[in-house]
């Protein structure tokens, strides 16, 4: 018996299993998901790394390493959900790595034992790995290292604590961290160039306009309305200079005009499509300007000097620049709302911007060559990638990556140019700086205790006796404001500088009460934040927190700083 | 606010005992439904028929226009409420196979307020009677009174209905007529909804 | 100020309490944000082991939702879910494994967690919430719930503040609802009649956008436009006798073919196999990530409200509404949601009043002595059970199918502890009460 011929190409069994994350990310991001290799620097109570883990192998990355010398105890079953009681006494590292990859047979999962001090001395122990995720308590020589060498490697690491109710995270991308797809607000991203019409988007307004007086009551209730506003855009330039409406006033004049022309007498007593014109008055006669944001991105040294070496992003970059330069405008995106039209007149609007979002991606594209060729640059950049560049340009986004605070014994914390806006914030009553510096006065507890005493395992505030240690990183705590008030060189007033000190020793007592401890819920919740920054990170898709976020559980509120 | 919390912990008592009567209680959709049917003004042209009068859910309705082209048929809707309501809207189909421009053969309705522009602030009324004078609330509309009134030939459903009301009004006038009385229009003969 | 972990806790590695240790820190200190009258340490312990919780879902978030409760020391869980494991379900629902596609949900979650978790008891229950009754939610001392359906989470929140009962404690239940969609979510706790309710909240939740029928049926422009075309009038045409199964793949197919070929009259491009299916199921995308973060935003609630260990979400005159946007850097808003007055299900004027009621009285007679209550005085009243239509003014042919109940007795017509409901076209509220039987 012959097999029938399956009637439609359905999904693949991965696209199936996929499915509601490839909504989001596509296959280009799943792709990316599926090359990258994670190391987990695990430690503490660890359950934050390794709930993070669980939201990355779900969804498919490709490889995840966890690297953990503890050995798993009594407490560990009572907050880690990767591990059983027939683990107790072995290694958590091997355990836990074996109840992820039950999660996804796909992903590959590995595990270190060794102590993290003697495993890094070995070299190129870091090499294989596409992104580092540290947790606290770590010790600042360690993790100073981990830092240098994202850095020096230009891949992402990612810090976190999660304490009692309390949780932060830090990441450290690479200085230059563009990003294409940014995923806009859908309403963002329409842009209409009703200022600066091309010759066939006037021709196409002129044809559906034609004698709008004498139109038949349906082809006039279905003229598309950028048509409707073009052409009333050119009766305006006739009473006014050759000049389209400049400010609000004139625009809501010219609005009026656009309401005024709908014909009323008919069944529904309007006219949707002149509804819509009217609608789209205020929103839509701007001068198509890119973002500041945008502009600058073309004024950064790696995209005014593209060599060899630069990656895909700034070849582009540059070359979408020279368009702006040449026409003061981005390449049009190409894509049209839906409007109340007839389909073929709908569509044919469609392959008006349609063919110019194309003409001008050829352009952008044999600049690219161009500079392919100049720069002597190896492989093409795929056409495709100019194509979606171009289409998402006034949105691209540029992330400066930059190290996070390591807190060494005894040493100064630096804010540098961040200073000022930090201390600024501080005093705001909802502010969560305060707990930052919190979390940075238990680093620098962590930094100066041992649990032996001997240099072992570092010792969290609150281990043993919440009282003293709270005062001890009080004290701590408040002297990290102090500097930073300083450093910002502003002076807080009172009563506003005891109300910061108010705020950040609750912070610290509360931080301290837990004693190092995770709870299941704030661990859960924390591996959720960072598991989605590490998907934006490794697809660079979407917008990443730049660079540091505080949750707190108390009041369940979040906050990003910029640090 | 340990108020809710520092209540005792209740025991056993409840698990064993009590096996009473579930206590029925008036759900959401119920309670929407029955104000608005309070506030439901159906003037002389329109009924309601509840087959089963406890379920108001459920019910139909019909409409006898006393002018118009449609004048002299009786028409009858379908409507079906759901538990949703009203973050839904209601369900309306025209349950007869009738010639019209805004109703196709299977009896879909293009009412703009039963579908994109209804809101859980509209009520069944809106949807019975329509608003037409008050174009704030709804964009384009037309009530279910209203269709029968004017019909639109913009944007139909039965796109040769609309096609003839546009080409030729006395003409879809006489199709009307023929199509009342149970006629063939069109090579499609139709329900026979005179009263 | 922070206290040394109270004497009667073991803190040693060995006791019943050593899988604990971290949980007992919490459980065992006062911090900052306590009650000054707050008692750590045993009671506490006892509270939160004895409190019974019910979870609603057992799917992307209720998998997160069960895990974090067994793991904050909750020993006595139930979970419904009527629906059964999907393949789609595998990239977040981290309970379940290949083999277990098409069985229940609620049923592998429990056995799941149990297995993994020792000395946790969960129960479950597949099929729908609006199977069990009052008695049924009354054992619980709170609901979590991880739903993605408005009715359902109508349909709890209406019981749970119908349950309220003024003179008894024990029948109010907090209920903590959460929601994710992509990179978006939130998490809030509804203490009912309280504060604000999820029937409050309902405008948080914006109606699916809809094309209008005449668009579909004349000028589709875009391919969407034809997939709705080809599910919502081309399926009742041509295949009228089959009822459509959006899970049956020969189903979609089927309204794929359909669509692209409408597509392709039209010229209009972009209709995909995994479009169809998006529009037709109206899928939500779902990711682990943002499911962790709300599913753990309502459970650490939970626990807080449990344990007093902090302030928690919902406290009246707080904020009782976490917003969460993960797409854009990480965003939170959290606020007060207000109740409203005239809310429905909770708004004061509509809360249900018991009634002590005579059940030989006639309708009538009952309707004639609401007339003169001075809360009521009611000129033209209709009025139902969950039943029954009692009595009806209008519409005329309701009013003459409900007239003959005007004489029958109340106990002819109703249970004894039946709510009814009296709308009045002269009241913009209407009027709930409990009736019980006198004598």
């Amino acid at each position: 018996m012959a097999d029938l011929p399956p009637p439609v190409q359905g999904p693949t069994a991965k696209e199936k299993k996929y499915d509601r994350q490839l909504r989001l990310w596509g296959a280009t991001g799943q792709m990316a998901l599926e090359s990258s290799h994670i190391l987990l620097i695990n430690s503490g109570p660890g359950v934050v790394g390794v709930e993070t883990l669980k939201n990355l192998v779900l969804p498919g990355i490709g490889n995840f390493t966890i690297q953990d010398s503890a050995v798993v105890s009594e407490a560990d079953l009572g907050v880690n959900f990767f591990l059983e009681e027939e683990h107790l006494g072995g290694f958590r590292a091997e355990h836990t790595c074996n109840l992820l990859k039950e999660l996804n047979p796909d992903v590959q999962g590995s595990f270190i034992t060794e102590p993290v001090e003697s495993w890094l001395t070995q070299p190129d122990s870091l090499k294989p790995y596409t992104l580092i995720l540290a947790t606290a308590p770590i010790r600042p020589e360690i993790l100073a290292r981990l830092s240098a060498h994202a850095g020096a490697s230009l891949i992402p690491i990612f810090y976190i604590h999660s304490v009692g109710f309390y949780s932060h995270f830090s990441i450290h991308l690479p200085p230059a961290f563009p990003i294409v797809d940014t995923h806009p607000d859908s309403e963002t991203t329409s842009d209409l160039r009703l200022l600066k019409p091309w010759p066939e988007l006037i021709q196409f307004a002129k044809e559906k306009t034609n004698a709008l007086d004498t139109m038949a009551a349906d082809d006039h209730g279905h003229i598309p309305y950028i048509a409707i506003l073009l052409y009333h855009l050119e009766e305006w330039k006739k009473d006014h200079e050759g000049q389209v409406p400049q400010n609000y006033k004139e625009k809501t004049e010219f609005r009026t005009i656009v309401s005024k022309a709908a014909r009323t007498n008919n069944p529904e007593g309007g006219e949707e499509n002149y509804d819509e014109a009217v609608a789209a008055v205020l929103k839509s006669l701007n001068p198509p300007e890119p973002a500041s944001a945008v502009k600058e991105i073309f004024k950064t040294p790696e995209c005014v000097l593209v060599s060899r070496d630069s990656s895909s992003f700034w070849v582009i970059a540059h070359a979408i620049g020279l368009f702006y330069t040449k026409y003061g405008v981005l390449p049009v995106p190409g894509s049209v709302p839906d409007m109340k039209a007839r389909s073929a007149d709908y569509i044919q609007l469609q392959n008006v911007y349609k063919s110019k979002a194309r003409k001008d991606v050829v352009e952008v594209l044999e600049s690219v060559r161009f500079l392919e060729r100049t720069a002597d640059r190896k492989d093409p950049i795929d056409e495709k990638d100019v194509e979606a560049f171009c289409k998402n340009a006034a949105h691209i986004k540029l992330v400066r990556g930059r190290p996070f605070h390591v807190v060494q014994a005894s040493e100064t914390i630096e804010w540098g140019e961040r200073a000022k806006s930090i201390a600024q914030n501080l005093t705001f009553p909802d502010s969560l700086v305060p707990l930052y510096i919190a979390f940075l006065a238990f680093d620098e507890f962590v930094a100066t205790h041992d649990k032996d005493a001997l240099g072992g395992a570092p010792k969290m505030p609150g281990e043993t006796d919440a009282e003293t240690d709270a005062e001890k990183v009080t004290g701590i705590a408040f002297k990290i404001a102090d500097d930073l008030i300083k450093e910002a060189g502003t002076f807080v007033e009172e009563p506003d500088y005891s109300d910061l000190k108010t705020r950040t020793g609750e912070f610290v007592q509360e931080l301290v009460r837990a004693g190092g401890a995770e709870l299941h819920n704030i661990a859960a919740l924390t591996g959720g934040l960072v598991s989605q920054e590490i998907i934006k990170a490794i697809t660079e898709q979407y917008i990443p927190v730049d660079n540091t976020c505080v949750f707190d559980g108390v009041r369940s509120k979040t906050e990003v700083i910029r640090v | 606010m340990k108020k809710i919390w520092s209540m005792k912990q209740k025991v056993a008592q409840e698990e064993a005992a009590n096996v009473g009567p579930k206590k029925k209680r008036v759900t959401a959709a119920q309670l929407r439904v029955q104000k608005d049917l309070a506030e439901l003004s159906l003037g002389s042209t329109m009924k309601t028929h509840f087959a089963d009068p406890d379920d108001i859910l459920n019910f139909k309705l019909t409409i006898d226009p006393d002018e118009g082209m449609y004048k002299g048929g009786r028409f009858e809707f379908d409507f079906k409420i759901n538990q949703n309501f009203p973050h839904d809207p209601p369900k309306v189909k025209c349950t007869q196979k009738i010639y019209h421009p805004n109703i196709d053969l299977e009896g879909n309705v293009c009412l703009n307020i039963l579908r994109e522009d209804w809101k859980p602030v509209l009520n069944l009324n809106a949807a019975v009677v329509g608003l037409q004078a008050n174009r704030s609330i709804t964009e384009a509309n037309i009530g279910m009174q209203f269709l029968f009134l004017e019909p639109n030939a913009s944007d139909p459903l039965n796109k040769e209905a609309a096609e003839d009301l546009k080409g030729n009004r006395e003409g879809f006038k006489r199709n009307v007529r023929v199509s009342l009385g149970g006629g063939t229009v069109r090579g499609q003969s139709f329900d026979r909804v005179l009263k | 100020m922070a206290e040394a972990i109270i004497p009667n806790l073991p803190t040693n590695l060995e006791g019943p309490r050593a899988r604990w240790k971290y949980l007992d820190n919490i459980l065992g200190r006062r911090g900052p944000f306590t009650d000054v009258d707050w008692v750590p340490g045993a009671a506490i312990i006892e509270s939160l082991e004895r409190a019974k919780l019910l979870v609603i879902g057992a799917g992307g978030l209720g998998c997160e939702i069960l895990k974090n409760l067994a793991l904050s020391g909750f020993k006595d869980i139930h979970v419904i879910d009527m629906d059964t494991i999907d393949v789609s379900n595998l990239n977040r629902q981290f309970l379940f494994r290949h083999a277990d596609v098409g069985k229940y949900k609620a049923e592998v979650a429990a056995k799941f967690v149990e297995k993994r978790v020792k000395g946790v008891k969960i129960t479950p229950y597949c099929g729908k919430i609006q199977d069990k009754d009052e008695e049924y939610y009354k054992q619980f001392a709170m609901i979590v719930c991880g739903l993605d359906s408005i009715e359902a989470r109508r349909w709890i929140n209406a019981t749970l503040v119908g349950m309220v009962d003024e003179n008894d404690e024990d029948s109010l239940k907090p209920l903590i609802d959460g929601g994710t969609e992509g990179f978006k979510g939130q998490a809030r706790v509804i203490l009912p009649t309280m504060t604000s309710c999820i029937e409050c909240q309902l405008d948080m939740h914006a109606p699916r956008a809809a094309v209008p029928l005449c668009t579909l049926a004349t000028i589709p422009r875009q391919p969407q436009h034809c997939i709705e075309w080809a599910h919502i009038i081309a399926w009742d045409e041509e295949r009228k006798e089959i009822t459509l199964d959006t899970d049956d793949p020969e189903h979609i197919t089927w309204l794929f073919q359909k669509a692209l070929k409408r597509a392709q009259e039209f010229n209009i491009p972009g209709v995909t196999y995994s479009m169809t299916q998006g529009v037709v199921k109206n899928i939500i995308p779902a990711i682990a990530s943002t499911n962790a973060i709300v599913a753990a935003s309502c459970c650490n609630e939970a626990f807080k409200i449990a344990t007093s260990t902090n302030p928690f979400l919902g406290v009246p005159e707080t904020d009782n509404y976490m917003m969460y946007t993960g797409d854009e850097s990480v965003y939170t808003y959290t606020f007060q949601h207000m109740k409203k007055s005239d809310c429905p299900v909770c708004g004061e004027d509509n809360l249900s009043r018991p009634l002590q009621v005579d059940p030989n009285s006639t309708l009538q007679e009952f309707l004639d002595g609401l007339a003169e209550r001075p809360e009521a005085q009611l000129k033209k009243p209709s009025i139902r059970s969950e039943q029954k239509s009692l009595y009806y003014q209008s519409p005329a042919s309701l009013e003459e199918q409900t007239r003959p109940n005007l004489t029958k007795k109340l106990n002819e017509l109703l249970e004894n502890g039946e709510e009814v409901v009296i709308s009045d076209p002269a009241f913009p509220t209407q009027f709930r009460y409990q009736l019980t039987f006198k004598g």
